[in-house]
């Protein structure tokens, strides 16, 4: 008589040494990366930064992967109307002909810009201060009567 | 073979420390139940491989996430649990069936249930036709004698759920061993 536990244990013996492999694999790969030490200080950083991203991968993207390539859609989905709008409208003024009013108001608008815009450093000739006599200020004559 | 009543002196806390020769003496005491429980479930030989070796790596990486040192067989066990359970999601299996009511009996013992010779491919053929939420119980209880409460912890379930499908299992079993007398 077996107990269950003998009888399993003693059907998978046989895969014992495939085990063991797996071990030393194990052991190989998780513990011979302690001897970065010696290494120099570019291939550590390479390799923390690896882990790092490695380890968001797996316990931040990788379980939520159905969100975030529902949120990476709508995000594309957004550029490519944003883009597609952009795109479009200087197509369209571009191809428009301005017309004679347009043109017209377009020269009115550049003469009035020009004017605002002259040069006022130099004074003009109304600016010129002229060679004032004061006058008495009453009209009487400077005849003096006594 | 692997003796379960030597848990105690398993060295976690050395483990804690990233003693390489602490690592390797969990992963040689526990290679076998996990891969007993883990081929059992998944039924393929390689695909059990790669879990035992998955659950080693998430082990060294993550022996932080470990509050009690005593629970390590039932952490290490849950890790290869959930993987089996991705195993079946990627494979659309059927994963839980839910048994209502939970037996007022209960015998606790996994040695209560003796297989003799000329039964073994037989009972072996019986563990197989089990649903799977039962057949892991089973084993767990079976492989390494996890108490209700550690299959409950491994499997993420109620206590109760976790009773009743190993009242049924055992029960399943041996009353399809009696039949075949």
């Amino acid at each position: 008589m077996k107990t269950p536990r003998d009888l399993l244990f003693a059907r998978h013996q046989a895969a014992g040494p495939r085990l063991d492999a797996i071990r030393r694999d194990v052991m190989a790969a998780e513990f011979n990366h302690q001897d970065t030490k010696a290494q120099s200080w570019p291939v550590v950083f390479m390799s923390w930064c690896l882990g790092g991203f490695n380890r968001l991968w797996l316990e931040l993207v990788w379980p939520c992967r159905r969100v975030w390539t529902g949120l990476a859609a709508v995000w594309v989905f957004l550029l490519i109307i944003n883009v597609a709008q952009r795109d479009h409208s200087p197509v369209i003024i571009a191809q428009s002909q301005p017309t004679v009013a347009m043109l017209l108001a377009f020269r009115d608008q550049e003469k009035i810009l020009n004017e605002l815009l002259a040069d006022h450093s130099q004074p003009t000739e109304a600016d010129r201060p002229r060679n004032f006599a004061p006058k008495p200020r009453s009209e009487i004559s400077g005849t003096v009567i006594i | 073979m692997p003796e379960v009543a030597d848990i105690e002196q398993l060295p976690v806390a050395q483990a804690r420390a990233g003693e390489p020769a602490a690592w390797d003496a969990l992963f040689r005491r526990y290679q076998l139940p996990l891969y007993v429980y883990v081929f059992e479930l998944v039924r393929d030989e390689q695909a059990g491989l790669d879990i035992v070796q998955e659950t080693f790596i998430a082990a060294v990486r993550h022996l932080g996430g470990l509050r009690e040192n005593a629970k390590f067989g039932s952490w290490l066990f849950g890790i290869a649990h959930q993987k089996c359970i991705q195993r079946w999601r990627k494979r659309k299996e059927i994963l839980f069936d839910e048994i209502p009511e939970s037996p007022d009996e209960f015998d606790d013992s996994p040695d209560d249930l003796l297989v003799r010779r000329e039964q073994e491919a037989e009972f072996m053929n019986l563990l197989n036709q089990l649903p799977l939420p039962q057949r892991s119980v089973l084993l767990l209880h079976f492989v390494e004698d996890f108490s209700l409460e550690e299959i409950a912890r491994i499997t993420e379930t109620q206590l109760g759920t976790v009773k009743s499908r190993l009242h049924y299992a055992k029960k399943s079993l041996r009353k399809l061993l009696e039949e075949k007398k």
